[in-house]
């Protein structure tokens, strides 16, 4: 197992450095030079080829990007000009916050999906399923900001029962302390994932309920809900397993959009900001962070599977 | 023998069915999968209920469980377990009852065991569930369960789980989990129909003594007329949801009196079937039970059909005392050697003709990656120095167990798959130098039949593409061309030309391999591989379908490969016979050096587990002495493969691999202490 994981890290790092180097050709050889966006329209041609000579800007792509691999080695992601701060402080000030978010709505997600899923399969075919299907595909193939406007609509700007704001605070958990305030975001984040999920869960269980398993646990004398919960709960969860670890591209994007729509000071406004500026060093250092984050996420997803499935675990 | 297994006079039936019936509310239709079944059963005994696929045996099994599939409801009846009424009893009763006091094990011992819980913890399930038993006690039962159902070193399963268990293995543990609180009833719904024929008989033997151990009643369902001659007490046959009759088995075997009973025997093959007369078949196939024909369910398929049978249901009396029959026209008895006419068997070549097909030391071997946790390479040698040759017009077949190599073989011949070493020559071409458009054309010539006709059809194609497809392929022909040739493929295969507008999922089984025949066919292909062509298929069904390819192997000259794990289906067809075993070929010879004159233990000891369709046999699993199962191909014993399952094992078999020595002409096999002397070597040496 340790060997295993030992592999699949080593492919990792091969991976995201293949990210960081499209990444940075990207976004060098997108637009103008980094001084032109950062010193703005107005700077003259002069002031703007002094800062990139300062900066080491004027030197080849090759040279600057095994530059920006140097710092990386070193644990540096670069410095931020627009707001003068380095991209590190930057994303370390606001990665509690959106963990915090991500977290709890994710964690809601699979608390309403997994019962979800598992109630439809067995209810295969009936009214509450079929809502249920109607439902869920309607959450899923609306748009994460459309979702958000549409729940800001009904319960802040309608009902006027919550604020259309996210809290300002910034403590990691705010969402603890100010939950009537964050209960918009949080609903919008697991709203578009407990669609995912349920889809997946209802299918994977249903798959399970036709296993001859679960007919031996009825004749074994075992009601429907102890086959339920002791056998299929388990065996169905196990795609979902691998689910959650490959949906953290989807919570990451998920969390730029909402936190620019409710304002929530994260990763994902810093983003939606910096991509406004055209603060190059901040959207490299949150895309490798967030490849990252997904490569890792696949790792764990994979070593839960294993946790969870004895047959994987001997190959 | 406990002296209480024997039920005595004053025993009442443990289990009473009456009247039964069973629907099954689909989309569409209602279908009548059981109507108005009565049965009876007693401690101590063991009740064979048999009968064809869909004919409502399961159905009846799952009735009495309480647990019909989603939109079945009992309609009509009753069931009584010790005078207690089951029918109605709403589910938290019914709890109690199942696993308690009435038990059920099913087909797949693969599919039917958790796979993310330990053995342990499935068979001390029902125990802590019913007897209110704490861990540790439950622990305690699983133990002695498993050690009652013979699984060596039981401390050890208990915390294994299901995938590291073999097949036969997994049914051990069922019915362990099944027995553990000594219920009243067993229910055994094709207990062994998945396993191979050597671990069948092991198994059934376990059955049949819990059964008496623990005085128990046994409901043994299944499909196989020789499973129960062996171990029923009684029998009841079913067709199309109905009893049709019921006997003590030895009466029933002897003096059936139901055209259905009759016919069922008939087409049971039989190791004694002569090769030279065609199968004994039911036309037709069972009728549609959501619309069940009025009158005899049977009477479409009957010979002894009358107009009365055709309007008026009969209803099941007793006929003897003991002896119930639901007929008109009764027969009496068994039929005789078969009436069917003498089929031309195939000329045999005045001199040896050169080879079809010949395969030099064939071998594979599969590199099965890194295993995760010892970083070890490990390989899978599949099949390895296989040899072996085939003449025009012949057919080869290759027995064995699961896993032994058959199938990869089969793969390797039709050039689906690449040899690790030696060859295949086919029609006078190495396949193994063939490429690109060579190779296409070679394939015209070698064709295959796969054994599911479920899967070997693609769904989303009609009949009449997938049939022109291989035309298509080879650039044979214009459309109007290959129109043609499709309609009298479905002429050779006695299908109607309506067909080729239907998709895969409107025919049954049987019509289905028809159509796989007919594909196979279309190109005029000199050699058809036949993977298990109907193992897949019921009885009757299955020698339509051995009486199809037997008829156009003598109208075009066709060789056959027909693999099997059925040895009565290979013995009917083939002129020479391979034993295979863990990827080696262990005997080679005629059907009759194979069946009447093994040579290998192995060979002998497949032969004696096939369960006779006839009572007075002797039960297969007392000669044999092979009690265990076939090793893992990963590391197969060292010297003999079979030496760990062979009663005549020696120390010599460990160091030394044996090679094939001929016993008679054309008759080899590779035995260090063969079950009749060898030629001489001198003789060989020619």
């Amino acid at each position: 197992m340790v060997q295993y994981v030992l592999r699949r890290l080593g492919t990792s790092v091969v991976v995201i450095l293949g990210v960081s180097l499209i990444t940075f050709l990207l976004l060098h050889g997108m637009s103008g030079s980094p001084g032109r966006a950062i010193l703005g329209v107005q700077a003259s041609a002069e002031a703007v080829a002094a800062f990139d000579r300062e900066h080491g800007y004027d030197r080849s792509l090759v040279i600057q990007y095994f530059d920006y691999l140097g710092g990386l080695l070193h644990g540096d992601l670069g410095h931020s000009y627009k707001l003068n701060q380095s991209v590190n402080a930057l994303l370390a000030e606001n990665a509690g916050r959106t963990a915090m978010l991500s977290a709890v709505a994710l964690i809601l997600a699979i608390c309403a999906a997994v019962p979800l899923g598992v109630f439809q399969a067995v209810k295969r075919n009936s009214i509450g399923d079929n809502v249920l299907t109607a439902l869920t595909f309607v959450a899923y193939s609306m748009p994460v900001f459309l979702l958000a406007m549409l729940l800001i609509q009904v319960f802040a700007m309608g009902l006027g029962v919550l604020p259309a704001q996210a809290a300002q605070s910034s403590s990691d958990f705010v969402i603890f302390t100010e939950p009537r305030a964050m209960l918009l975001p949080v609903l919008t984040l697991s709203g578009i994932t407990v669609a995912m999920y349920s889809r997946y869960q209802r299918s994977a269980a249903l798959d399970q309920l036709a296993q001859d398993y679960i007919r031996v646990a009825r004749a074994k004398g075992l009601s429907m809900r102890m086959v339920l919960t002791r056998h299929l709960l388990r065996n169905a969860c196990i795609p979902l397993v691998t689910l959650i670890g490959m949906s953290i591209p989807l919570l990451l994007t998920g969390n730029l959009v909402v936190e620019s729509v409710f304002n929530y000071p994260g990763l994902g406004l810093l983003f939606f900001n910096s991509l406004n500026n055209q603060d190059y060093p901040v959207l490299l250092g949150y895309t490798l962070v967030a490849a990252t984050l997904t490569v890792l996420g696949n790792l764990v997803a994979d070593v839960l599977v294993a946790a969870t499935d004895p047959r994987t675990r001997r190959a | 023998m406990k002296p209480d297994a024997h039920p005595t006079a004053d025993d009442g039936p443990v289990l009473t069915i009456e009247g039964l019936s069973t629907g099954i509310r689909l989309r569409k239709a209602d279908v009548a999968a059981v109507s108005g079944v009565d049965l009876h059963l007693r401690r101590g005994e063991t009740l064979g209920l048999v009968g064809e696929s869909g004919c409502g045996k399961s159905m009846t099994g799952l009735s009495v469980m309480g647990l019909l599939p989603p939109g079945g409801g009992i309609t009509a009846g009753s069931i009584k377990l010790a005078g207690r009424e089951l029918v109605g009893l709403p589910d938290k009763h019914y709890q109690r009852i199942r696993g308690n006091e009435i038990a059920m094990i099913f087909q797949d011992p693969m599919t039917s065991l958790n796979p993310t819980k330990t053995i342990g913890e499935q068979v001390a399930e029902p125990v802590r569930l019913h007897r209110g038993a704490s861990p540790k006690q439950a622990r305690d039962r699983a133990l002695d369960m498993l050690a009652l159902v013979g699984i060596a070193r039981p401390a050890e399963r208990l915390g294994q789980y299901p995938h590291e268990l073999s097949g036969g293995l997994r049914q051990r543990v069922m019915i362990a989990m099944a027995l553990s609180c000594e219920p009243k009833v067993l229910i055994a719904d094709e207990p062994t129909t998945a396993l191979d024929v050597t671990v069948q008989a092991q198994v059934l033997r376990l059955l049949h003594d819990l059964k008496d151990r623990l005085g128990m009643a046994m409901l043994l369902i299944t499909h196989d007329m020789g499973v129960i001659a062996q171990w029923a007490d009684r029998v009841s046959v079913m067709y199309a949801g109905g009893i049709v009759e019921s006997a003590r088995t030895g009466e029933l075997f002897t003096g059936m009196r139901h055209p259905y009973a009759q016919a069922l025997l008939a087409c049971t093959p039989r190791l004694t079937q002569r090769r030279d007369r065609t199968l004994f078949s039911i036309p037709g196939s069972p009728p549609d039970l959501a619309h069940p024909p009025a009158g005899c369910r049977f009477a479409a398929r009957c010979a002894h059909a009358t107009d009365r049978c055709r309007s008026e249901a009969p209803p099941l009396t007793e006929d003897r005392p003991g002896h119930t029959l639901a007929c008109w026209n009764p027969v009496d008895g068994p039929l005789g050697p078969v009436a069917a006419e003498a089929q031309t068997a195939p000329e045999t070549p005045a001199e040896p003709a050169e080879p079809v097909l010949a395969i030099d030391d064939l071998a594979k071997e599969y590199a099965t990656g890194r295993s995760l946790l010892r970083g070890a390479k490990r390989s899978v040698k599949a099949v390895s120095g296989v040899s072996f040759s085939v003449e025009p017009g012949r057919t080869f077949g290759l027995v064995g167990e699961s896993g032994c190599g058959k199938s990869t073989l089969a793969r390797m011949i039709v050039a689906l798959e690449k040899p690790s070493s030696g060859g295949v020559t086919a029609l006078g071409g190495e396949l193994g130098e063939l490429r690109g458009r060579g190779l296409r054309r070679h394939r015209r010539n070698l064709q295959m039949m796969f054994q599911d006709p479920f899967d070997a059809l693609d769904p989303r194609m009609r009949i009449g593409a997938i049939l022109r497809e291989p035309f298509a392929a080879q650039g044979i022909g214009t459309a109007a061309e290959q129109l043609a040739a499709v309609r009298d493929l479905l002429d050779e295969v006695g299908l109607p030309h309506t067909v080729l507008e239907r998709y895969p999922h409107e025919f049954s089984g049987g019509q289905r391999q028809r159509i796989a025949l007919a594909r196979a066919l279309a190109l005029n292909p000199r050699v058809i591989v036949a993977d298990e062509p109907v193992s897949a298929l019921d009885v009757s069904i299955r020698s339509q379908v051995l009486n199809l390819m037997r008829r156009l192997q003598a109208k075009h000259g066709l060789t056959y490969v027909v693999i099997s794990h059925d040895l009565t289906v290979v013995r009917y067809l083939a002129d020479t016979v391979g034993v295979m075993y863990l990827g080696k070929l262990v005997e080679i010879g005629s059907p009759d050096d194979i069946y009447l004159r093994a040579a290998h233990p192995y060979t002998a000891g497949l032969i004696a587990a096939i369960p006779e369709p006839d009572p007075d046999a002797e039960p297969p699993g007392d000669r044999d002495g092979m009690d265990t199962e076939m090793p893992s191909p990963f590391d197969p014993p060292s010297g003999c493969r079979f030496r760990t399952r062979c009663p005549r094992a020696q120390a010599r078999c460990a160091e030394e691999e044996p090679v094939l020595r001929d016993f008679d002409p054309g008759h080899s096999a590779a035995c260090h202490f063969p079950l009749r002397e060898p030629q001489p070597a001198a003789a060989q040496v020619g």
